[in-house]
């Protein structure tokens, strides 16, 4: 008995030291790892939520409201399908479907079908975090932490400077997904908040699961008119200076419901923020201008009127940089043809 | 100059639709207003844009159909005369007796009827009409001389029908606010220091549009500010509710 007792604790000490052991070598491996390591999970979480199939719910706390969402995601080859349905209130949800964005309003009766571009990029196509981002965040972390009976990977993305909000992530180890997110102004207070209760990665999702929970055959039908104007060749928009580390993205021209023109739409990005700037035609006499900042959500937004165009900044970031851009923004020269029925006011 | 004053008037005007939007004019104001998106057409097209998906984003929670200025506005901008004289009836029915039976039975009426053009050439005058249905504020005071004024109604309808010429009634102190210029009605812009982009619908599509852009992160977000976009229209307007939270998430969203 008592051999086999101490038999029994020899074991365990050659068990713990080889465990001791594993975890030296475990650590090394880390530590080679570590030079990269919050930018190698950032990518790792981007890959993730744009390829992965994914059903959760989580709960979304902005500017002190708390709502609970249940967000449905599907890749499929280059199809994205994905349902983001409010389980509060009065069950707002938007479903996306190929270049359709449907937005369904049962309190209103009312649904809103947007396009995309169809130059558009994929939707998966995003921001890739490369040297520049490292100019203007400064990315930490990687550290293991507890969340949701999980373990995950923190990393925070800290702002440089006062163009940009920061973030903190919570990515889970085994998936990448981020349990949880928290956008913060450059004081590193929290300004919005994802966080995930519960989240499934299944093989496939079923097309029942992208069908909304109203019977909508009664509401009013928004569309976007399919096809814009294009016998104007639209006027090639470009902003003349940028905040430290933003870069154009994209350049198209966007249908908007009930534009008869298209809309010129830019995209700047500083690999994590961006930010979109419309152009639209003013015709003179008619539509009221308009100049000045506006919320929606954490996102900022700005316009202003230039050359006879309304322009209007809109991006997650704070609202001095919208602003900034929407002032930057100017038609090229090669293209300002178009603009003969607007007289240029030169007035400061 | 001369562009300057018409300038001025755009951001006057502007800031007017915006007001009663948000629920703060007077009805009577609202039904000049009403009565200029019937006549001016780049006006009314300008608002149909966006004017619907403000509607459904804002009128969640606090903000209700106005039914009586609702079929004031209807009564304004239709223009076919059965459609308008439907409406009006309907309308001074519902001045007479204002229970809320009848103000639902109407209300069905007018969506059905609003649904026909709503795919078609008409479709910019029943987006701006139901815009304003939708968004009008329900706290509005005025109720009372809104009632009494009920058979102007009528005359809105006539005077869209025929030509665009000024109703008698309510409309005349507004009237002679008007600048001699042929600039039509002026109206007086409440001091609600919300002077930023006066149309959080065509900033919903907006956000909708650039989601589709950004990142997976920053998409998902700009989303959320969707879905929750009435509170945000509150915090534009008063930040300091925001300084009030205690939730995880407060703090101040126009910090540094």
């Amino acid at each position: 008995m008592v051999r086999d007792a101490s038999s029994i604790v020899t074991r365990r000490q050659s068990r713990g030291h080889s465990a001791r052991l594993a975890a030296v070598a475990m650590l090394l491996t880390v530590g080679v790892a570590l030079g990269a390591e919050p930018k190698e999970w950032l990518e790792r979480m981007n890959h993730a939520l744009t390829t992965r199939n994914y059903i959760g719910v989580f709960t979304h706390n902005q500017g002190g409201r708390v709502e609970t969402l249940r967000i449905i995601h599907r890749v499929r080859g280059r199809d994205v399908s994905e349902r983001l349905l409010s389980l509060d209130g009065a069950g707002r949800e938007f479903i996306r479907e190929g270049d359709e964005l449907v937005c369904y309003f049962p309190d209103k009766k009312t649904v809103l079908v947007e396009r995309r571009a169809p130059d558009g990029p994929l939707l998966g196509a995003l921001p890739t975090i490369g040297d520049d981002s490292a100019l203007v965040y400064e990315i930490r972390g990687g550290q293991r932490e507890r969340l949701l009976n999980r373990t995950t990977r923190v990393v925070t993305l800290h702002p440089r400077d006062q163009f940009r909000y920061g973030y903190k992530l919570w990515i889970d180890e085994e998936t990448a997904m981020p349990l949880k997110t928290q956008l913060c102004d450059k004081t590193g207070e929290v300004i919005e908040q994802i966080v995930f209760s519960t989240i499934d990665l299944p093989e496939r999702i079923p097309d029942s699961m992208f069908k909304p929970q109203m019977d909508a055959s009664t509401y009013r039908w928004l569309r976007a008119e399919r096809q814009v104007a294009s016998n104007a060749t639209p006027a090639l928009w470009e902003a003349m200076r940028l905040p430290p580390g933003f870069r154009m993205a994209n350049r198209s021209a966007q249908a908007l419901p009930g534009s008869s023109e298209p809309v010129a739409h830019l995209v700047f990005t500083d690999g994590i923020a961006s930010v979109s700037v419309f152009v639209e035609p003013r015709k003179p006499d008619s539509a009221p201008p308009q100049v000045g900042p506006a919320r929606v959500g954490s996102s900022s937004a700005f316009s202003t009127v230039i050359d006879g165009h309304q322009v209007t900044a809109v991006g997650e970031v704070p609202p001095n940089t919208v602003e900034l851009i929407a002032k930057q923004v100017k038609a090229s020269k090669t293209a300002t043809q178009g603009l003969g029925l607007a007289p240029p006011p030169q007035r400061k | 100059m001369k562009e300057e004053t018409s300038e001025e008037r755009h951001v006057e005007r502007d800031s007017q639709l915006s007001a009663m939007f948000d629920g703060e004019l007077s009805a009577a104001e609202c039904e000049l207003i009403a009565r200029r998106l019937a006549r001016d057409e780049a006006l009314r097209s300008q608002w149909s844009r966006y004017a619907m998906v403000g509607a459904a984003l804002r009128a969640e929670r606090g903000v209700a159909l106005h039914e009586r200025v609702a079929f004031r506005v209807q009564a304004a901008i239709a223009q076919e005369v059965t459609y308008g004289e439907d409406v009006a009836a309907t309308s001074t029915r519902t001045a007479a007796v204002v229970p809320g039976e009848v103000l639902r039975r109407a209300g069905t009426r007018r969506w059905s009827a609003l649904a026909k053009p709503m795919f078609g050439a008409g479709i910019a005058a029943s987006v701006a009409a139901a815009s304003i249905l939708m968004l009008r504020g329900q706290g509005d005071t005025e109720q009372p001389a809104l009632l009494a004024a009920a058979p102007a109604s009528e005359n809105v309808v006539l005077a869209s029908e025929a030509a665009p010429a000024p109703a008698a009634g309510t409309l005349a102190s507004a009237a002679a606010r008007r600048p001699s210029s042929g600039e039509p009605e002026r109206y007086i812009t409440p001091p609600s220091g919300q002077a930023g982009i006066a149309s959080p619908a065509r900033l919903a599509n907006y956000v909708v549009a650039h989601s589709e852009y950004s990142g997976p992160l920053s998409r998902r977000m700009a989303l959320l500010g969707l879905v929750g976009a009435e509170a945000a229209n509150e915090d534009a307007s008063t930040p300091a509710d925001a300084e009030d939270s205690s939730a995880v998430a407060a703090g101040a969203p126009d910090g540094p």
